[in-house]
């Protein structure tokens, strides 16, 4: 297949001068006319927010600022790239792709230096026909239609392009991991390691075993996986999952502790070896990890407060309390207009002057915190309303805490791992039964809203239910029962009503958000079926 | 004390950072090299001054020794993995004819490619095309007009051959231990590193019982060297 690079947007980003004609000049010689240069990551991203590109070449070792993978992480997460595009980074060496694979967002190909014209021309048609091929598939998942992107891939597959078959199955794989179908997953990862083993196909089965919940079987496929491929960084990623989500976090410190050192330029691996650390009091791995986490943060979408803070508190539970100061002025410097960082800083100087013996300075810096939550309390993410809860309460404000308690387990009241750092902090702190008669309380009322909304359906008020629940939504949009009794009832408005474009894509977002919050695949997978067949029906 | 001292500057740092550091350095060079050599080239009219054939064979090398020295480095620490995937083995053709498409425009040698049916190899495909390309680039030094690489199923084996026109390989090249790297002989420039190399992928590569090798002759079609890559 040929390109056609005429009609192509092309956005190189290059630090040296020379390689940046030498590139032009190749694209050019294949009819390129759209060609935008960047020398750094910073203007390749002023260049991305103007221009929608087809094909992004990204220089992964740019002298100054972001590096290229730090320039697609900020590229995706602010959407600047089109689905279709192209990103394909350069660097130095084959095995760096591996070191440097970020958690998420990866290239779409990765070229090697030195290339000659041919290489660069090659590389770009072959990616560019990839893309092209999958695009019916990465449209859904980008509007989080994940089961017609399973549709899309079990047709491509019908078309038997051998050339695509493996791409696709390890496509149609993970699709059906994210909505819980892990039967289907299984079975095709199988078919997959009877022909041949394929690290990524056995990588998946660790995937479905930790998802089923058998912990000792994951783990063991990823520590062989491990053995025979010592860099292969996923494997090190989900052993960590599978560790923590059997409550030994000592393990999984010591695995973080080794994929990080792999991998010392992955800002997230270095930031969640932090918190993990600092949580299980491996304070000397803790500081480390965080002083590397703000160190690559300062040209990284995913700097945040939040890793100074931390190396603060490291500070502080070290002793070193001037230190811990020193970090939340450089804190306040960084983040002048945050009041999430302001508010953080706030808390810990609480802490730190009490620690001193500095009462009238601890009493100052609580005020401000105080007047802090008041305004933005909202905004703030749930760990750092935590934190607030808990000073409160130890400065006696416990009408305060209890507010911002109830309101963090009312939203959170699925997420069994949250709700267990809520109770861990309120057994240590406030007793032992505080947060069990919190959680019976925001059960208790859930039932009450749930009978009260499906009572008012059976009596054929579908309005009145409708509305029960969109109230309930507003205040828990993350609750299971209550999103999946909301599409029920939209559903069965549908059909015993007109058929209304609106009403089935409301539904349909319904969908994507239940799978989006972890609802089970075997609790919606019926509903979607209900849906297509009203919107096939309607079709005809 | 003071001998000591630089030995343990070097410690701190960490062979291995010393030395990627110091092949990504090269590496640019060797890229903002290659860019000049093309902006120098486009002043020329054609047929271009052979130098430019030779500079292109040199920098060629020399970009594959670096990779093979890097490469063999890390298999050496254990801090290396293949990247095991399924490639097309037309696909794996295109790259090394691709990556030989310069040299190819200023000589007059024929690269031909045969791909034996609809083939697929389980393969880290970037490694396997370097080991093929530095074979590929001594090929074209080594023969006469033509060279041809080539892909079939051989039992439960992908192959790929090399074969040219040339005088074929030196006796000293047809051991059937490529693990015995032949004694290092200035004279042709050719110390065997990249069969040593091909070798030691080769036998990365692993399914059931069955690890790839090379085998090194003077069998070629043409009457020269035949080199083949057996993968399981």
């Amino acid at each position: 297949m040929t390109i056609d690079l005429a009609s192509k947007k092309i956005l190189v980003v290059e630090d040296q001068a020379i390689m940046r004609e030498t590139i032009k000049h190749i694209l050019v010689s294949f009819g390129a006319r759209h060609i935008i240069e960047a020398e750094s990551g910073i203007n390749a991203i002023t260049s991305m927010r103007i221009d929608r590109f087809d094909i992004v070449l990204c220089d992964y070792n740019l002298l100054r600022g972001k590096n290229g993978q730090q320039v697609l992480e900020e590229a995706r997460h602010l959407k600047l790239l089109p689905v279709r595009a192209i990103f394909i980074m350069v660097t130095c060496e084959q095995s760096q792709e591996m070191v440097l694979s970020a958690i998420e967002n990866k290239p779409d190909d990765y070229l090697i230096k030195p290339f000659n014209r041919q290489q660069l021309l090659s590389r770009i048609e072959r990616c560019y026909a990839r893309k092209n091929y999958l695009v019916s598939i990465e449209n859904e998942i980008d509007s989080g239609n994940l089961y017609q992107a399973i549709r899309n891939c079990e047709r491509l597959l019908q078309q038997d392009d051998k050339k695509m078959r493996m791409q696709l199955l390890k496509m149609y794989a993970e699709l059906t991991i994210k909505i819980g179908d892990f039967t289907t997953a299984e079975e095709i990862y199988q078919n997959i390691l009877h022909e041949r083993e394929l690290p990524w196909a056995r990588l998946g089965l660790g995937v479905v075993a930790f998802f089923l919940g058998y912990y000792d079987q994951a783990i063991k496929t990823f520590q062989d996986l491990i053995e025979q491929y010592p860099v292969m960084l996923e494997a090190y990623d989900w052993l960590v999952k599978t560790h923590e989500s059997m409550g030994n976090d000592e393990h999984a410190v010591s695995s973080l502790n080794s994929a990080v050192t792999l991998s010392p330029l992955s800002i997230l691996r270095q930031k969640k070896l932090a918190l993990l650390a600092d949580k299980t009091e491996n304070l000397a791995i803790a500081k480390k990890a965080y002083t590397a986490t703000i160190k690559l943060g300062k040209n990284s979408i995913h700097r945040s407060s939040g890793d100074y803070s931390g190396l603060a508190n490291v500070y502080l539970k070290t002793n070193a309390a001037n230190e811990a100061l020193k970090i939340l002025y450089e804190l306040n410097q960084q983040f002048h207009n945050d009041p999430e960082a302001k508010l953080r800083a706030a808390l810990l100087e609480t802490e730190i002057h009490q620690a001193k013996g500095n009462k009238a300075l601890a009493q100052q810096a609580y005020g401000k915190a105080q007047k802090l939550n008041e305004q933005f309390s909202k905004q703030l993410s749930r760990e750092l309303r935590l934190e607030i809860a808990k000073t409160f309460y130890l400065n006696g404000n416990s009408e305060a805490c209890d507010e911002i308690l109830s309101d963090l387990v009312k939203t959170n009241i699925d997420d069994k791992l949250f709700i267990k750092d809520i109770v861990t902090m309120c057994d240590a702190i406030i007793g032992d039964n505080y947060a069990e008669t919190l959680i019976q309380h925001v059960k208790k009322e859930l039932i009450d809203i749930n009978n009260k909304g499906v009572s008012l359906f059976q009596e054929g008020n579908i309005k009145g239910a409708l509305a029960v629940f969109e109230k309930a939504i507003t205040k828990m949009p993350d609750n299971h029962t209550i999103t999946l009794n909301m599409i029920k009832i939209i559903i069965h408005d549908i059909k015993t009503s007109k058929p209304n474009p609106e009403k089935i894509a409301s539904a349909q977002s319904y969908i994507n958000k239940a799978i989006q919050i972890g609802i089970p695949h075997n609790q919606i997978s019926g509903l979607q079926t209900e849906l297509d067949t009203i919107q096939y029906k309607i079709s005809q | 004390m003071t001998a000591n001292m630089p030995n343990t500057h070097i410690l701190s740092i960490g062979f291995p950072a010393i030395l990627a550091s110091s092949v990504h350095d090269i590496k640019n060079s060797l890229t903002a090299l290659r860019a000049l050599l093309g902006q120098l080239e486009n002043i020329y009219q054609d047929p271009k001054p052979t130098e430019f054939r030779q500079l292109e064979f040199e920098t060629n090398r020399m970009n594959n020794s670096l990779m093979q020295l890097l490469t063999l480095y890390k298999i050496d620490l254990s801090q290396f993995s293949l990247a095991i995937d399924e490639h097309s083995a037309s696909d794996i053709l295109e790259d090394i004819v691709a990556q030989q498409s310069t040299l190819l425009s200023l000589s007059h040698i024929e690269l031909t490619t045969e791909c034996h049916g609809d083939l697929f190899c389980y393969c880290d495909s970037a490694l396997i095309s370097n080991a093929l390309c530095t074979l590929v680039n001594n090929a074209q030094r080594y023969c006469r007009s033509k060279v041809l690489v080539s892909v079939a199923e051989e039992d439960d084996y992908i192959v790929f051959c090399i074969e040219d026109d040339g005088n074929g390989y030196p006796v000293n090249l047809l051991s059937s231990d490529y693990k015995q790297l032949p004694q290092v002989d200035l004279a042709s420039g050719n110390t065997g590193l990249g069969l040593f190399f091909a070798e030691t992928i080769a036998e990365l590569h692993a399914q059931n019982d069955k690890r790839g090798f090379i085998v090194t002759d003077n069998e070629s079609q043409f009457g020269g060297a035949r080199f083949k890559l057996y993968l399981p």
